[in-house]
C-alpha cells in the first residue's frame, strides 16, 4: 500500500531575530491510511512544528513532504488553504469554537465549505450530542465541547485528523470518551488520526509511536497489539 | 517601565491609533484654521471701520441741498453727516465689448474726518479744481491701470476724460456688488471711484444738490431712533431708501461670512472629535480587556489604583497630544492661504493671518478634554477589579438567540457566517453603534458638500436659463412710459421681444414685521421673465394680489391670505400706504422679491405705465451693436448682457469648488478610519475564531467575510441614517448662509446621495482591504494554541 504522507529531510527553522532556531531538523516518515499514529515528545520538541506541517499550517523551510505524490513543500499559501479545506480536520486543546454559533451551526461552518462532509445529524449521533444542537458552546461542559469540535473536524470527512493534545484540558473520564471517538473515526471511516501528545499513556493505542527529541525524529515504536481506549491509563 | 509598555503597545497597533490621530487632526485643522480666519476677518473689519470711520446709516435721496447737511448733522443721537453724490457712470475702454461701469463717489476735500474715507494705497490728495479720481484697487489692478492715466467715462451722455491719481481701499465696498442681486465682485466690470465733491456737481450737473447721505451715530444711540428723525427731514427731497449698517449689502454679506465660518467652527470639529473619541473609546476597552491580566499582576505588585489609572490614561493623553499638536499646527498653517483666500473676496486692508497660540493651546486642550474623558471612560472598568479576578480570565462570552432569528426565511438566507456577523453585532451594540453612527457621519459628510455644490449651481443656472430668461436688460436711470420705449427698441435691428418691467423699491410691512425688497412688476404674459412654482410650473404674475419669495413669507411671518402693507417713495403720493393680499408664495433662492402685474403696480403706485427697466430677446449678433447705441444714453442706467454674466459666474464657481474637494477628502478619511478601526478591533478580538475558521480551509476571504457581512449590514443602514442626517446638516447649514442676496434650498439632490452612497461604499471597501491583510499575518498555531 502507498503511503498517502512522505516526509523526506523535512526542515523547520525560524529567524528569532539575530537567531536561527531550527525547530525540525531532517526528519523522515512515512505515514498510511487508516493509521493511528501518536507523536510523543517534551515540551519544545519540535512536535507542533511537525504537525503544523503535516496540516499545511506552515510552509516548510527545506526537504520534501508528500502528500498523495503532490509536494506540499512547494506548495503556496493558495494550495495550502486547499489542502487543509479539503484533507484535514483539527482539534486543538482548547477547543476554538465560535461561542456565538451553537453546536449544529459550529459544526455547519465546517461542512459548508467541505466537499464531501459526512451528514451533521449522523456525527452528532456519533458524538453523543444529538439532544445538544441548539445548545451554544457556554452552555455545554469542557467535554462536550471538545466532543464539538472533534465532530466539526470529522465532519469535513478529512483523510487526515490532527490532533494536538485533544485531552490536555480534560479529566481522566472524558479524555477516554475522546478517545474512543478517535478511535472509532480511525477504525469505521478508515481514516488517518495523527495525536501529538506529551502523555506517554495515549501512545499504547497507537499502530505506530513517532518519538520526537530536539527537532528530530529519534525513533519509531512499531505497536502490533494497540490497546482499546478502555484500557489506557495514565 | 510602564512608560516603555505605553510606547510599545502603540507601536502594536500603530495603525490604529495614526486613524484616530488623523481624525482629531482633522478635527483640529477646521477649528484652528477657521477659528484663525474668524479673527483675522474680524480684526480686520473693525480696524477698518474704525480707522475709516464707517458710517451707521445711509441714505438715497432724489436730490437734497447739500446747505440742508448742517441742519440734518444737529439732529439728536447723529454724530456725524456728510452728504454725497453716488452715480454709476459708464467706462469707455478700448479692447472692451463688455459694459463696464464705474460708481462715482464725491468726496468734500475740505472737510475733514470724511465718513467712510478711503485709505489710500497709492497715489497723491484729490485736486478740487481737477477732473480726477482714485479708484478702488481691484479695478486698478484687474485693468492694469497706472497712476496719472486718463480714462475715458459717460456721463450724461457726455464723454469726460477723468485722471487717476490714486488707488486704494473703502470700508463701503469691502465686498462690492454692484447691484443687489449680483453674487460675487467682478472688478472686471463694476469699479469705485471717488472724486472732488465741486468736480462731480459740474460733470453731472446737479447743481447744489447731493443724492446720498451718509452718518454715524454717537454712543449708545439707537438707529431706529435717528432713523426716525431722518425720514420727515428727506422726504420732502425724494427719499428712497435709508437703512442702517446691518443692511448695507457688503457690511452684510462679510457679517454673514464670519457668522457662518462661526457654526462652521463650532460644530463640525465637535463631531471630528466624537468620532476620533470613540474610537479611543473602544480601542482602549479592548486593551484593558486583552490585558486584563497584566492589571491583575500590576495591582498584585501593589501598584495603586491611581497609577494604573495614569498608565492607561497616558495612552489618551499621547493621542490626544500628538493629534492636537499636528491638528493645531496645520490648522495654523492653512489659516494662512484661507486668509489669502478671504483677501480675494473681501477687500480690506490688514486682513492677515500670524501664529495664534491661543488656537493652538486651545486646540491641544479641546483634543485633551475629548481624549482623556474618552480614554477614561474606556479604562475604568479595569481598575475597580480585585488582583486575583483581574488575572483570571473574563467570564466566557455567552453565545444566545437574537430577535431576528425569529424572521425565519431571513435567517435561513444566511451562510453560517453571515449569522456569525449578526450575532455578533449584538454581542457588542456599542461597538455596532459606533459602525453605525460612525458610517451616517462619513455619509453626510460626502452628500453634504456634493449636495451644497449641486444646488447652488442649480440655482444659479436656473435663474439665468429659467427664470430670466432675456437676453439683454437695460436698467433705466428713471422710469420713463413704457409705450415709448417699446416703439423705440422695437425697431432695433434683431430684436425680436421686448417686455418692460418695473423694480420699484418698496417696504413691506405686516404686523410689528417689515421688510425693504424690490417688487417686481412684469407683464401678464411675460415671455422673458418666468415666476415659477415650486413644482417649476410657470405663474402669471397677479393682477389683484401679491407674490411673494418663500423667504420674505418666513421673514414678515406671512401665508397665502394674509393682507400686506406696501409703502414705497415711488408712490405719486409717499404719505400714502396701501394694502395687498398675498396670493401666492414662491420659492426663490437669488435674491428677495415680491412680484405683481406691471400695470396693477402702476396703478397701486398711482403711476401711469412706467417702466424701470427693458428685458429684450435678440439676436447674440446684434448686441453689441445695442450696446454702442445706447452707451451714451443718459436715460440707460446699464445694458447688462445675460450670458457673459453666466459666464463669470461659472469661472468663480470653479474657483469655489476646491473647499468642496477639501470637505470630500475630509468624509472619505473619516469612513475609511471608522470603518479600518473597527475591524482591526474585531481582528483581536475575534482572532481565535478567525483562526479556527482558516485553519478548516477558509481563505481568507472567506473568514474576512464574517467581519465584512457585519460591517456593510451597519453601513447599509448607516447610509439610510446619514440621508436624513444629511437633511438635518443641510437645513442648519442654509440657515447659516442664507441670506437677502442668497437662500440656500434644503433638498438634497439625487447625485449627491448617489456619490455619498458609492464614496462611502469605496472606503468601508478600501479599509476591509486593508485590513484584510492582517488576518493573512494572524500566527493560526500560536492563536489556537493560546489558552482561552
Amino acid at each position: 500500500m502507498a503511503p498517502i504522507l512522505v516526509a523526506k529531510n523535512l526542515s523547520k527553522s525560524y529567524q528569532m531575530g539575530e537567531i536561527r532556531v531550527d525547530a525540525l531538523k531532517d526528519v523522515d516518515f512515512e505515514i498510511y491510511k487508516g493509521e493511528f499514529i501518536v507523536i510523543l515528545g517534551p515540551s519544545g520538541s519540535g512536535k507542533s512544528t511537525l504537525l503544523n506541517m503535516i496540516g499545511g499550517m506552515d510552509q516548510v523551510s527545506a526537504g520534501e513532504l508528500y502528500y498523495k505524490g503532490n509536494p506540499l513543500h512547494t506548495a503556496d499559501l493558495k494550495k495550502l488553504t486547499l489542502f487543509r479545506r479539503h484533507t484535514v480536520g483539527f482539534v486543538f486543546q482548547f477547543y476554538n469554537l465560535m461561542p456565538n454559533l451553537n453546536t449544529y451551526e459550529n459544526i455547519s461552518l465546517a461542512t459548508e465549505i467541505a466537499e464531501d462532509p459526512l451528514s451533521i445529524e449522523t456525527v452528532l449521533e456519533e458524538v453523543g450530542l444529538s439532544d445538544r444542537a441548539q445548545h451554544f458552546p457556554s452552555q455545554l461542559s469542557g467535554g462536550q465541547q471538545q466532543r464539538v469540535a472533534l465532530a466539526r473536524a470529522i465532519a469535513k470527512n478529512p483523510d487526515i485528523l490532527l490532533c494536538d493534545e485533544p485531552t490536555g484540558a480534560l479529566d481522566f473520564q472524558t479524555s477516554i470518551q475522546v478517545l474512543k471517538l478517535l478511535k472509532r473515526f480511525c477504525e469505521n471511516y478508515e481514516k488517518t488520526v495523527i495525536i501529538i501528545t506529551h502523555n506517554a499513556g495515549i501512545a499504547k493505542m497507537a499502530h505506530r509511536v513517532f518519538y520526537i527529541k530536539d527537532g528530530q525524529l529519534t525513533h519509531i515504536d512499531h505497536n502490533e497489539n494497540p490497546v482499546p481506549p478502555e484500557a489506557v491509563s495514565w | 517601565m510602564l512608560r516603555k509598555k505605553v510606547i510599545r503597545d502603540l507601536k502594536e497597533n500603530k495603525g490604529a491609533y495614526i486613524a484616530c490621530i488623523t481624525v482629531i487632526v482633522l478635527g483640529l485643522i477646521i477649528f484652528t484654521s477657521f477659528s484663525m480666519v474668524i479673527d483675522n476677518l474680524h480684526l480686520a473689519q473693525t480696524r477698518f471701520y474704525n480707522q475709516q470711520n464707517f458710517a451707521d446709516g445711509f441714505a438715497e435721496i432724489q436730490a437734497i441741498p447739500y446747505s440742508e447737511m448742517d441742519h440734518l448733522k444737529k439732529l439728536k443721537g447723529i454724530d456725524n453727516l456728510q452728504g454725497r453724490l453716488v452715480k454709476d457712470v459708464k467706462l469707455v475702454l478700448k479692447d472692451q465689448d463688455k459694459n463696464i461701469y464705474l460708481r462715482l463717489i464725491s468726496i468734500d476735500p475740505t472737510q475733514e474726518n470724511n465718513i467712510n474715507e478711503m485709505v489710500l494705497s497709492q497715489g497723491i490728495p484729490l485736486d478740487r479744481q481737477e477732473m480726477n479720481i482714485w479708484v478702488d484697487n481691484k479695478f486698478f489692478e484687474t485693468h492694469q491701470l497706472k497712476l496719472a492715466q486718463e480714462i475715458e467715462i459717460i456721463a450724461s451722455g457726455k464723454k469726460k476724460n477723468l485722471r487717476i491719481v490714486g488707488m486704494g481701499k473703502s470700508p463701503e465696498y469691502i465686498y462690492a456688488l454692484r447691484t443687489a442681486n449680483d453674487l460675487f465682485p467682478t472688478p472686471e466690470t463694476f469699479g469705485i471711484a471717488w472724486m472732488p465733491l465741486e468736480r462731480m456737481k459740474t460733470l453731472l450737473g446737479t447743481g447744489e444738490t447731493v443724492n446720498n447721505i451718509v452718518f454715524t451715530l454717537k454712543p449708545n444711540t439707537d438707529y431706529k431712533d435717528v432713523e426716525e428723525l431722518l425720514i420727515p427731514e428727506l422726504k420732502p427731497y425724494g427719499l428712497k431708501n435709508i437703512f442702517a449698517r446691518k443692511d448695507q449689502t457688503s457690511h452684510l454679506i462679510l457679517t454673514q461670512e464670519i457668522q457662518g465660518l462661526e457654526a462652521m467652527a463650532r460644530s463640525v470639529p465637535l463631531l471630528f472629535l466624537a468620532v476620533a473619541g470613540m474610537i479611543l473609546y473602544i480601542m482602549l476597552k479592548r486593551m484593558v480587556q486583552q490585558q486584563r491580566g497584566q492589571i491583575g499582576i500590576l495591582k498584585a505588585f501593589g501598584y495603586t489604583r491611581r497609577e494604573i489609572r495614569r498608565h492607561y490614561l497616558s495612552y489618551a493623553l499621547i493621542i490626544g497630544t500628538i493629534g492636537g499638536v499636528i491638528g493645531g499646527l496645520l490648522g495654523i498653517w492653512l489659516s494662512f492661504p484661507f486668509t489669502t483666500l478671504y483677501q480675494i473676496y473681501f477687500n480690506m486692508p490688514g486682513l492677515n493671518s500670524q501664529f495664534s497660540l491661543k488656537y493652538f493651546v486651545m486646540g491641544i486642550l479641546l483634543s485633551l478634554v475629548f481624549a482623556i474623558f474618552a480614554g477614561y471612560q474606556g479604562c475604568k472598568k479595569a481598575l475597580t477589579l480585585q488582583p486575583a479576578e483581574a488575572m483570571r480570565p473574563p467570564a466566557p462570552h455567552r453565545g444566545k438567540k437574537i430577535i431576528l432569528e425569529k424572521v425565519s426565511f431571513f435567517w435561513q438566507m444566511l451562510t453560517v457566517q453571515g449569522k456569525m456577523a449578526i450575532r455578533n453585532m449584538t454581542r457588542n451594540p456599542g461597538r455596532s453603534l459606533f459602525i453605525l453612527l460612525g458610517i451616517a457621519f462619513t455619509f453626510s459628510l460626502l452628500a453634504l458638500p456634493w449636495s451644497m455644490k449641486d444646488l447652488s449651481q442649480q440655482i444659479i443656472f436656473d435663474q439665468f436659463e429659467k427664470i430670466e430668461t432675456y437676453d439683454v436688460k437695460v436698467a433705466l436711470s428713471h422710469p420713463l412710459p413704457q409705450k415709448k420705449v417699446i416703439w423705440e427698441l422695437n425697431h432695433f435691428p434683431g430684436m425680436k421681444r421686448v417686455e418692460t418691467r418695473a423694480d420699484i423699491p418698496v417696504t413691506l410691512k405686516h404686523n410689528w414685521y417689515k421688510k425693504d425688497v424690490v417688487l417686481i412688476g412684469l407683464p401678464q404674459n411675460s415671455h422673458l421673465y418666468n415666476i415659477l412654482d415650486e413644482t417649476g410650473h410657470k405663474m402669471a404674475p397677479p393682477k389683484n394680489g401679491i407674490l411673494i419669495s418663500g423667504r420674505l413669507a418666513k421673514l414678515l411671518n406671512m401665508e397665502v391670505g394674509h393682507s400686506i402693507t406696501v409703502e414705497s417713495l415711488m408712490m405719486k403720493d409717499p404719505e400714502t400706504t396701501s394694502k395687498v393680499t398675498v396670493v401666492g408664495i414662491i420659492p426663490q433662492y437669488l435674491g428677495l422679491n415680491a412680484y405683481m402685474e406691471i400695470e396693477a403696480l402702476n396703478t397701486l403706485l398711482g403711476q401711469k405705465n412706467i417702466t424701470t427697466s427693458i428685458m429684450l430677446r435678440m439676436n447674440e449678433s446684434d448686441i453689441p451693436a445695442l450696446q454702442k447705441a445706447y452707451n451714451q444714453s443718459s436715460a440707460i442706467d446699464a445694458i447688462d448682457h445675460q450670458a457673459s454674466m453666466l459666464a463669470q459666474i461659472k469661472e468663480l464657481m470653479a474657483s469655489t469648488s476646491a473647499t468642496i474637494y477639501i470637505m470630500l477628502l475630509f468624509g472619505i478619511i473619516t469612513g475609511f478610519t471608522v470603518v479600518y478601526n473597527s475591524a482591526i478591533i474585531t481582528l483581536s478580538e475575534r482572532n481565535r475564531e478567525l483562526a479556527s475558521m482558516m485553519v478548516m480551509g477558509m481563505t481568507p476571504a472567506e473568514v474576512l467575510s464574517v467581519i465584512t457581512f457585519e460591517q456593510w449590514f451597519i453601513g447599509f443602514f448607516a447610509m439610510i441614517l446619514g440621508i436624513p442626517l444629511t437633511q438635518l446638516m443641510l437645513i442648519g447649514m442654509a440657515q447659516s448662509v442664507s441670506n437677502d442676496v442668497y437662500s440656500m434650498p434644503t433638498e438634497m439632490t439625487a447625485m449627491s446621495l448617489l456619490y455619498a452612497f458609492l464614496l462611502t461604499s469605496g472606503s468601508i471597501w478600501l479599509a476591509q482591504k486593508i485590513a484584510a491583510k492582517k488576518i493573512k499575518k494572524l500566527d493560526l498555531v500560536e492563536v489556537l494554541k493560546s489558552k482561552e
